[in-house]
């Protein structure tokens, strides 16, 4: 049923948009002139549907809800392929946030709450506000489901950095220390993170942010007023709006290039953890209230579109209309316009839908108790409208009404039909081994050295990986993050972010793919269970057919790989436009983190060797296929292949690592990835070192004897597998669990001597530490 | 009865559950006071400024904290000999209000411990050894002689920086309770990972009832926290720098 | 002879406010408060080429959040304290401080005896940090 526009009543300073008036190109002009994204037919949909001329706030309004960035109309229809529901799943992708069940301590089950997020066009503009607002926003994401913030995780992908090119090594700077500046202050550990440098990113960075919540669920609170919640006041919790973040979220929709990064200065979103740090204490202390009185309310945050589209969404999600006064908010600036105050992007900003009896409790508990007006400037927690049963979204300003339109009309879903192009075929494998006439030695002290293998080391100390005291293994220890979060408890949680842009150039499906395998690989490798997944689709226009398409199959990938692994998607996020201004696109980059669950952390399995005399095996296969490794890209090597998943065999390989982790026969594990077998047993070498033990040489034996392939694919290959140290007391036990599972190899020996001997080389290991440990320090001394 | 100690909050604060939990299991009946419950403060034995950034550092690290409502509380209690002991964050609050080393006047420090020599947060483990005699600082006490403690250094703003004649001071008075050391128990100076001056890692006061260190134990202070480095067979029970906290409560229950 | 450029912020300073409300706490009677980064250079080169530079360092200065202005004298105005950390690094073509600018009710520059307070109590930590006025 169409709702009529009766209550509309034309104020005397209304300003609106004569869209009937006005032919296509006029109208064009008079929406550019306006700063409007919103395409000529969907202004015209809107007039028509609100059969009237639409105000401007009600256009900026549309124009943020029907961004890509809040409605995902080019993608939503792909999303729906992405597996979502499983046994683990405590709430799928439908709010601010997934919840998986990571297990149950003293009565309780607990759920972890994942978000995950991209910040990458505010990144690029402005590095270190850009990258601290988007730790800040996706924290709030966690937070408003009634969680406590544990852990967030970053995956970062940078231009290239060699010398000379100082603004690609100004972003990355700016972005690492925008988020330590942001979530070390909030107090919350840095757990997991990657990071890739490719000149493909020269002029657009990709900034992702995860967080993660412990909340018990039976105290989850919802992105939604309660189906009881007729007349709950919404009460706007934080930061001052400004006019600061107005634009943004069309902002993050346009590709950018330079001239528009400087126009778009108005966008730039103001950090403020500090403001955070109390507003995350005093949301506990409110989390706490609503527990005693057993009172159900909605939770959100605002981001893309602001108090408008977060004040919309939570009340339509609960199916109420809202009306909202946009007077009562607290501005840090006398007149803003009203489409300011309505979609601008503030930071430090969130919504409740609270029932009338409670709500004087929680403005004290803000602020008076934590006292946010003493924090930041006029910060507070004010009433500023309520859910109604009409399904209207109302707006009043100056006593006026300037925006009344249908709220499913708003929040509904729009989608785009786009013509796609299927990716070029990827090349096919090799059946001959690689013929090199480069050194194997030469190669390996080029390959430690690579930018996308080297110790991340340089980046990561300056984020806080340890606050809260519950890390169990920080960034560098091992193949994931570690996290004990329940006090009492020895439930633990491992997460790893993974998307390897090398491949994502060559076969966004396969890229995709080996997304998800090696975030899973990860978490098995620490010894965790992976019981899900979330991702972040991050890639070009989707009005080039092309890119398009990438995006297509990148989805497809993502959706097979998961199904296959038995592991659904809680939480997502899309970033699309990302290139450079003449519309190069950035290798296609699906990013999944990938969340495992330890039901007692003894049986975690760091990275570094531990003791001399012991095995070391090979899980996994070397494959014939070169495409996307470090040394394919070193050699520049054309028309390789991807390695393949034998999906069978890898999740086989996965139950038996996690069943010798479990009996406690692996002393150390570490998986295959950038750089290859090598690479995992030098980095395995180098933690006793870095503890300043002794040194723990390796022994390997000729290639012959485990790979099937040649030795520079055997050394260097990038297909998978896992590296485990088995003590010389455990061998039997070790192959006895391991049974008849082939692709279990012993590979060599552990030694005393501090060399990783290979055939007739013998490499000193702190020589190859050397190579490995230092490229990064000079971009972050 | 047991020893009630103040875990305090200032709005920025982040490390005030880990420090109160490890003072609970390492004996002691240990509170979160927030900024709002200052005028509480009287009614505890000994107080505990944990890590964080208290009004995000602004200014510098501990400057507006230093100016608290709760530092009158704990300026009052330091002064009447009651313990305080601050880590990180609450370290450089201590410096501010001039508790640590408490060679000046109350709320004019002498000495800093400000932003480090790579101009930069930096996150790492580190290993501290007591370099004074065990009656020196109360607090550090009940410590065997040459045990390494294992901590994180995670600041951006941990090295001691003073005149040099005062450092040399602090120095030669045994006013620098902790310094970093290597695995084999060696203080050199260029041990600190951040350049403090001397090595310094901690500071008291002339009364040595006032410590402020920097390093943070209480995050290596539960076996899961080091799993290689594991003591005993349950995960969740406390070691590492646990040993510190054990050693203030201990002279808590001597007082 | 020394040139001075102030890096100011043109959007919200978070810090500056703290630092009011910190100071109005400590009975100093200011109510606005500005805050820049002060580059100090000595030499010959002209205003234009420095002023070129430091845009182009990103170190220094991002357009998209930081304005640049030239100060016309060496030493801070009325109303103004600069601050120096004593053992700054002297590797940089510059000197590099913050300034703060402080403002009484009637929106004038603080007088001279609440910035002295100003700085003693709260601005500069005279262990570490020089304060130039």
């Amino acid at each position: 049923m169409l709702c009529s526009s009766s209550n509309f009543r034309r104020g005397p300073s209304l300003r609106d948009l004569k869209v009937a008036e006005l032919d296509d190109e006029a109208l064009r002009e008079q929406a550019d002139a306006l700063g409007l994204a919103l395409r000529v037919d969907e202004l015209r949909s809107i007039a028509q549907r609100l059969e009237r001329a639409p105000s401007f706030v009600e256009l900026y309004a549309f124009d943020a809800q029907w961004s890509e960035h809040c409605s995902y109309k080019s993608s939503r229809a792909l999303l729906g392929r992405l597996p979502t529901a499983g046994p683990d799943v405590v709430l799928g992708p439908a709010e601010d946030a997934g919840i998986l069940h990571l297990g149950e301590h003293e009565g309780e089950r607990y759920g972890i709450v994942i978000a995950h997020e991209s910040h990458n066009h505010p990144s690029q503009v402005v590095p270190f506000e850009g990258a601290a607002t988007g730790i800040g926003g996706i924290v709030r994401d966690v937070l408003c489901m009634g969680a406590e913030v544990v852990a967030v995780a970053d995956p970062l992908r940078f231009g290239s950095v060699d010398s000379g090119r100082e603004h690609q090594r100004a972003v990355a700077r700016g972005v690492v220390d925008g988020i330590a500046a942001y979530g070390n202050a909030i107090g919350v550990p840095n757990l997991a993170g990657d990071c890739y440098f490719d000149g493909d990113f020269d002029d657009n960075v990709l900034v992702n942010v995860v967080a993660l919540g412990l909340v018990k669920e039976s105290e989850v609170i919802h992105s939604r007023v309660p189906r009881h919640g007729e007349n709950f006041v919404l009460l706007l919790v934080g930061k001052a709006t400004d006019a600061s973040g107005f634009g943004g979220a069309s902002f993050s929709s346009v590709a950018l290039d330079a001239q528009e990064a400087q126009s778009n200065k108005g966008a730039v979103q103001v950090p403020d953890p500090f403001l955070k740090n109390v507003i995350m204490r005093a949301s506990y202390r409110v989390f706490s209230l609503l527990r005693e009185r057993g009172i159900e309310a909605g939770f959100k945050d605002l981001g893309a579109g602001g108090i408008m589209g977060c004040s919309a969404e939570l009340c339509s999600a609960g199916g109420f209309g809202a009306e909202v006064d946009l007077d009562s908010v607290n501005v840090a600036l006398d007149r803003l316009l009203p489409e300011v105050i309505a979609v601008g992007e503030t930071q430090e900003r969130l919504l409740w839908a609270l029932p009338e009896e409670i709500v004087d409790e929680v403005e004290r508990i803000y602020n008076e108790e934590f006292s946010l007006p003493q924090v930041a400037q006029n910060a507070r927690a004010v009433r500023i409208g309520r859910a109604t049963a009409a399904q209207r979204y109302q707006l009043r300003h100056l006593g006026e009404i300037v925006m009344d339109v249908p709220i499913d009309f708003l929040t509904g879903s729009v989608r785009d039909t786009l013509p796609v192009e299927a990716p070029t075929p990827p090349p096919m494998r090799r059946e001959q081994d690689l013929h090199c006439k480069r050194s194997l030695d030469d190669l390996f002290h080029q390959i430690l050295a690579h930018r996308d293998v080297c110790s991340r080391a340089p980046l990561y100390r300056h984020y806080d990986a340890v606050v809260r005291g519950r890390t169990v293994i920080p960034r560098g220890e091992a193949d994931a993050g570690v996290m004990a979060p329940i006090r009492g408890s020895r439930l633990a949680f491992a997460l790893s972010v993974d998307g390897n842009p090398r491949i994502g150039r060559l076969d966004p499906q396969r890229a995709a793919e080996h997304a998800v395998y090696e975030s899973i690989r990860n978490v098995v490798a620490v010894g965790a269970e992976p019981i899900g997944l979330t991702d972040c689709l991050n890639y070009g226009s989707p009005r080039d057919a092309r890119q398009y398409g990438e995006l297509v199959a990148g989805v497809d990938g993502l959706a097979r790989a998961a199904r296959d692994f038995g592991l659904a998607y809680v939480s997502g996020n899309v970033s699309l436009y990302n290139g450079a201004p003449n519309g190069h696109a950035i290798p296609a980059s699906p990013i999944v983190a990938c969340l495992g669950r330890l039901t007692d952390l003894s049986h975690c399995v760091t990275l570094p060797l531990k003791e001399i005399g012991s095995h070391l095996y090979l899980v996994g296969e070397t494959q014939r296929a070169l495409g996307g490794s470090v040394l394919a890209s070193i050699l520049a090597l054309a028309d390789e292949a991807v390695p393949e998943i034998d999906i069978e065999r890898i999740v086989a390989e996965h139950r038996f690592v996690l069943a010798a982790a479990s009996n406690g026969l692996l002393r150390s594990a570490h998986d295959i990835s950038d750089g290859g077998l090598f690479v995992t047993l030098a980095e395995m070498s180098f933690g006793a070192l870095a503890d300043r033990r002794a040194p723990i040489g390796i022994d390997l034996d000729g290639y012959a004897g485990w790979s099937a392939a040649g030795r520079f694919e055997s050394a260097f290959g990038e297909s998978g597998g896992i590296v485990v140290e088995v003590a010389d007391r455990d061998v039997e036990r070790f192959e006895e669990l391991a049974g008849a599972l082939e692709s279990v190899r012993e590979i060599g020996t552990t030694i005393a001597e501090p060399l990783l001997a290979f055939e007739d080389e013998a490499w000193e290991i702190a020589d190859l530490h050397r190579s490995w440990s230092r490229p990064l320090e000079e971009l972050f001394p | 009865m047991k020893a009630r100690v103040a875990v305090l909050v200032f709005p920025g604060t982040n490390s005030e559950e880990e420090t109160r939990d490890l003072l609970v299991d390492c004996g002691a009946d240990a509170r979160i006071v927030h900024w709002s419950e200052a005028a509480s403060l009287v009614y505890y034995d000994a107080f505990v400024l944990p890590g964080g950034f208290a009004y995000e550092d602004r200014i510098r690290a501990g400057a507006i904290a230093a100016h608290d409502a709760m530092l009158d509380a704990v300026i009052e209690g330091a002064q009447a000999g009651k313990y305080v002991m601050g880590i990180c964050n609450g370290a450089q609050i201590l410096l501010e209000a001039g508790l640590a080393p408490g060679t000046g006047e109350i709320r004019r420090p002498t000495a800093a411990f400000t932003h480090n020599a790579q101009g930069h947060f930096i996150c790492e483990r580190v290993l501290l050894r007591r370099t004074v005699p065990a009656t020196r600082c109360a607090i550090a006490a009940a410590l065997p002689e040459n045990l390494l403690i294992p901590a994180w250094a995670a600041h951006a703003q941990g090295r001691l920086a003073a005149a040099p004649a005062h450092l040399d001071e602090l120095d030669r008075d045994g006013y620098i309770v902790f310094r970093y050391a290597d695995a084999a128990g060696a203080t050199d100076a260029h041990l600190a990972p951040q350049g403090s001056a001397h090595g310094a890692a901690a500071l008291t006061n002339r009364e040595g009832n006032v410590l402020a260190i920097m390093p943070h134990p209480e995050r290596d202070a539960w076996n899961f926290n080091h799993l290689d480095r594991r003591e005993g067979s349950d995960p969740l029970a406390p070691s590492g720098g646990s040993v510190l906290f054990k050693s203030f409560v201990t002279a808590l229950e001597r007082l | 002879m020394e040139r001075v450029f102030a890096v100011e912020l043109k959007i919200p300073d978070n810090e500056a406010f703290t630092a009011m409300r910190a100071l109005q706490r400590l009975g100093v009677a200011v109510a606005r408060v500005q805050r820049a980064d002060i580059l100090l250079f000595t030499g010959d080169e002209g205003e234009e080429r420095l002023a070129a530079s430091i845009e182009r360092d990103e170190r220094l200065f991002n357009p998209n959040k930081h304005r640049l202005e030239h100060v016309p004298s060496a030493h801070p105005r009325e109303g103004e304290v600069w601050i120096e950390a004593i053992d700054a690094p002297r590797s940089l073509p510059m000197r590099r401080l913050v300034g703060w600018r402080l403002y009484d009710n009637a929106g004038k520059p603080l007088g001279n005896d609440d910035l002295d307070a100003a700085c003693a109590r709260l601005l500069c930590n005279p262990a570490i940090e020089r304060a130039i006025r």
